[in-house]
């Protein structure tokens, strides 16, 4: 007579053989993996890769990719922790990184297969959010600073106090995102962009409610036509945007605060679900060789991390030097302070 | 009728700028640099645009007939029965419309995975239907409300059973009103984005899902370029509709 | 009369048309593809929230209470004061165009799929389609400075002006497509006959247009109040992000703030005032005279 604590067990270890028994490879995480599998589905942020590249890893490797694309790392997150299988290569940002390791949904990368991870500058290795690379590989990285219009401001910002500015009031805008707006006057009081403390945060609470008067508007990417127009004359913006806007409209400059702001990687990782474990590591592997990384990186205007590509590409974004470094912090997950940033969010927003 | 005038202006002002930006040369569209027919050309190459056109159209047209038929009878229970229940039942088929759509697409996504439904163009038309019976039942029973039941009544009283009353008499007259539920469906499927790409797969992006990052990061001729190919699409193939189905 | 009532109750008991085979593939639909994913989420609003996302074991009405807030109640408030402004604009604007529809014989099907047209585009592109008109540099302002009628753009953009003309946009063939259905089978030979009866034009709109239209009215004010409820894009690409909707707030909880079962809660409140709304409304609907000789 089997009891009811037996049936489900039953029941579950059958429900899990059934799904096991649909793919037959060797499940992402091992040292070793399978044979190369013919398909491979890879979901990325839109617009952040060379068009080239995905057909030529398919015609050398006879692989099929399936190449979907989304626009935030935190609906990623959302949706594969809502049990979404199915992709063999995601690329979330820094702290969305620590967010799915801590909820065990990603694979340890098996690094006897991505050979060309040398070519990885050792700036980008051993970072906070995978302090022993075991985790990810980097595709693209960048820094959140200042892009102004140098034809309608004569003196060049220097600060996030630019925003506290009455005399700019109506043509600045910051990102609609509360990681950058609060982090930016958590760096110009001189406390890390990661901080917890109410002390520190409400008082970055208070320079954003300032700022906010002085506002245009929150823009995220789509301030780039405002800059170029001259609608906006100056924008919290990331470099890489900073750089493409900049072919369009010569007169836009970029700089980083003196106070510090984030240097942020958006990364490839391995669901620990995926159905193609083999083809994942033949594809990081492929976009670590230098032609390819610098194909990449020229496509998407953002920073390469593959030193074997910088010299590759026309005009690439410099590595920040030692005293950028000093100024720069990588975002981390927030873990259970989430609640308190997302109050301060909204009480910004409602001001 | 001035109003409905200018009602329609303003309706089509959008569609306008849309329209001649998608010939224009300025990569920002920021102003006019010219006349330019690269964006549509660009298009040629760009094949997950007409993936994902492909997978709107399918995912749209399977779940606007199927929430068309389930919605249309559920406006008739609600209208033409009395039952216990009924007020909320009608109050409740406005839920699906009021819950946010990020509420939907994970609650969705999360029984999928319970269920072991694999995700992709099936499971987006599952999503799609369920919020699309929704606007089905909301313009038919607002139809229903109105009609008159004696022209039905007189033809069960002649004795037609049911099902010859509903076809002969029923139907024609709720025809308009399932028409207008219908476009309403196939516009609301055509267009989401939030549930869509919760509950796709690989390999399952629709044409919103295609199309909103080119959108957020920087508006891309392109898109407008394809909007007004779908655009001029839709006129052509509602003008044909039309002319053929035109009493002679 | 009795006989008439024993005929419609002898149609009500037959079987084939029976209530049960109406309701039962649409309501098995919406049970097990909307009723059960709800449950599912309503039991998550009363879970702790998991520290990177999702849920934790536990019981507990912190999110509920948290949700009585007055930030939050302020939040509330404000999304149902732009959904009540845009459902009364749409109302205005939506009602004459429907009875321009609804009048005209001959070119009824082309302005129907006039008003719908628009939205066969994208709603990210006809948003950013009006960013273009609307913006300082934009379609609006270069055509009034270039007739001189102003002197410097005016801030159209980033203004509540905007939010609304965004809202009402992306809305009005929910009132319209409604109210005409309702409208189509306006009898002509009705108003017709009010007119020879002696009736004015203000009367004959009030005493016999307007009654058969509320049904309509009143489903399209829903269809247009309800997602408004929801929205929060328009805010966002049209307002600049200045202001917070409670869409804005859920969608935060599911993704930034990693508080699922926060944003639950607060769907789970806003959906209990609009069904109060919506209940309300068709209570109103119902009272209407087509409905009353049926009873």
């Amino acid at each position: 007579m089997t009891t009811r604590r037996e049936f489900l067990g039953y029941a579950a270890a059958l429900l899990g053989a059934c799904r096991r028994s649909r793919s037959e490879t060797i499940p992402a995480g091992s040292a070793e993996l399978g044979p190369l599998e013919p398909e491979l589905n890879i979901y990325n942020w839109s617009d952040y890769i060379s068009p080239g590249v995905v057909p030529g890893f398919e015609k050398e490797f006879g692989v099929r990719v399936t190449y979907d694309t989304y626009e935030s790392s935190e609906e990623l997150v959302a949706k594969l922790q809502a049990g979404a299988a199915g992709y063999d290569l995601v690329v979330p940002t820094t702290y969305a990184v620590t967010a799915l390791v801590e909820s065990g949904l990603l694979a340890k990368l098996s690094p006897s297969y991505l050979g060309n991870l040398s070519n990885i500058a050792p700036l980008f290795r051993g970072l906070a959010h995978d302090p022993e690379n075991a985790y990810t590989v980097p595709w693209q990285w960048g820094m959140t600073g200042i892009a102004w219009r140098s034809d309608h401001i004569a003196d060049a910002p220097e600060s996030w106090s630019v925003y506290l500015n009455r005399a700019l009031a109506g043509k600045m805008t910051m990102l609609d995102d509360e990681r950058d707006v609060i982090g930016a006057f958590l760096r110009y009081r001189g406390h890390s962009l990661n901080s917890v403390d109410p002390a520190e945060l409400a008082g970055a609470k208070r320079d954003a409610i300032l700022a906010k008067a002085n506002l245009k508007a929150y823009l995220s990417a789509p301030v780039k036509g405002q800059l170029i127009a001259g609608d906006v004359w100056l924008a919290q913006l990331w470099n890489g945007d900073a750089a493409q806007a900049r072919k369009e409209q010569p007169a836009l400059s970029w700089m980083l605060p003196e106070e510090g702001s984030s240097l942020w990687i958006d990364s490839l990782v391995v669901p620990k679900a995926a159905p193609h474990p083999r083809a994942a590591h033949e594809f990081i592997n492929y976009t670590l060789r230098p032609d390819i990384a610098a194909a990449i990186a020229t496509a998407t205007g953002y920073g390469s991390p593959n030193q074997g590509a910088m010299s590759l590409i026309e005009n690439p974004v410099p590595y920040p030097g030692p005293d950028e470094l000093a100024r720069l912090e990588i975002q981390k997950d927030l873990g259970r302070a989430a609640e308190a940033w997302d109050r301060i969010w909204t009480e910004i927003k409602t001001a | 009728m001035a109003i409905a005038g200018l009602v329609y202006l303003l309706l089509h002002l959008p569609v306008l700028v849309l329209v001649v930006f998608s010939v224009n040369a300025s990569r920002y569209s920021v102003s006019w640099s010219g006349f330019t027919l690269e964006w549509y050309r660009a298009l040629l190459t760009r094949a997950d645009l007409w993936r994902g056109l492909r997978a709107s159209l399918i995912v749209g047209v399977t779940s606007t007939i199927v929430a068309t038929c389930f919605g249309t009878l559920i406006a008739l229970a609600l209208a033409r029965r009395r039952f216990p229940g009924r007020r909320w039942l009608e109050g409740l088929v406005f839920l699906p419309l009021v819950t946010p759509e990020i509420l939907v697409g994970i609650s969705l996504l999360v029984l999928f995975v319970l269920i072991g439904i694999p995700l992709g163009l099936g499971t987006i038309t599952i999503a799609h239907i369920a919020f699309n019976i929704s606007f089905v039942v909301v313009v038919v029973r607002a139809r229903l409300a109105g009609m008159d039941q004696h022209l039905e009544e007189a033809a069960l009283i002649l004795g037609a059973d049911e099902l010859t009353a509903f076809r002969t008499v029923t139907l024609p007259a709720l025809w308009p009103g399932i028409v207008a539920g219908a476009l309403l469906a196939f516009t609301m499927s055509f267009d989401d984005y939030v549930i869509t790409s919760l509950v796709s797969g690989a390999g399952s992006s629709t044409l919103p899902v295609v199309v909103y990052g080119m959108v957020r990061r920087t508006v891309e001729p392109t898109v407008n370029a394809i909007s007004t190919i779908i655009l001029l699409g839709t006129t052509l193939l509602i003008y044909g509709a039309d002319r053929l189905l035109r009493p002679r | 009369m009795t006989i008439r009532r024993r005929m419609l109750g002898m149609i009500g008991r037959r079987p084939g048309l029976g209530v049960a085979s109406l309701l039962l593939p649409g309501g098995l639909w919406l049970v097990l593809f909307f009723v059960v994913p709800m449950l599912l989420m309503l039991g998550a609003s009363v879970m702790p929230r998991g520290t990177y996302g999702g849920v934790e074991p536990g019981l507990t009405l912190e999110h509920y209470r948290r949700f009585l807030d007055p930030l939050y109640l302020q939040v509330l408030w404000r999304t149902i004061a732009w959904s009540g402004v845009a459902t009364v604009v749409c109302l205005l604007l939506g009602l004459p165009v429907a009875w321009v529809i609804a009048a005209s014989r001959r070119h009824r099907s082309l302005l129907l799929f006039l008003v719908v047209l628009p939205f066969w585009t994208s709603f990210l592109v006809r948003t950013f389609a009006m960013i273009f008109l609307l913006r300082d540099s934009g379609v609006i302002n270069s055509v009034l400075l270039g007739l001189g009628v102003i002197r410097e753009p005016i801030a159209l953009l980033y203004t509540p002006f905007a939010v609304l003309s965004g809202l009402v946009y992306g809305l009005l063939p929910f009132m319209v497509l409604p109210i005409y259905a309702s409208l189509e089978k306006l009898d002509p030979a009705l108003l017709e006959a009010a007119e020879v009866l002696g009736a004015r034009p203000a009367a004959r709109f009030f005493r016999v247009t307007l009654p058969l239209a509320l049904p309509g009215m009143i489903a399209g004010s829903l269809l247009v109040f309800v997602p408004a409820m929801g929205s929060f894009l328009t805010s966002d690409l049209l307002g600049g992000a200045k202001q917070v909707m409670i869409g804005n707030l859920v969608q935060n909880q599911f993704t930034t703030a990693r508080n699922w079962p926060f944003g639950s809660a607060a769907s789970f409140a806003v959906m209990a005032v609009v069904l109060v709304a919506v209940m309300l409304s068709l209570r109103l609907r119902d009272r209407d005279p087509g409905e009353r000789v049926r009873r």
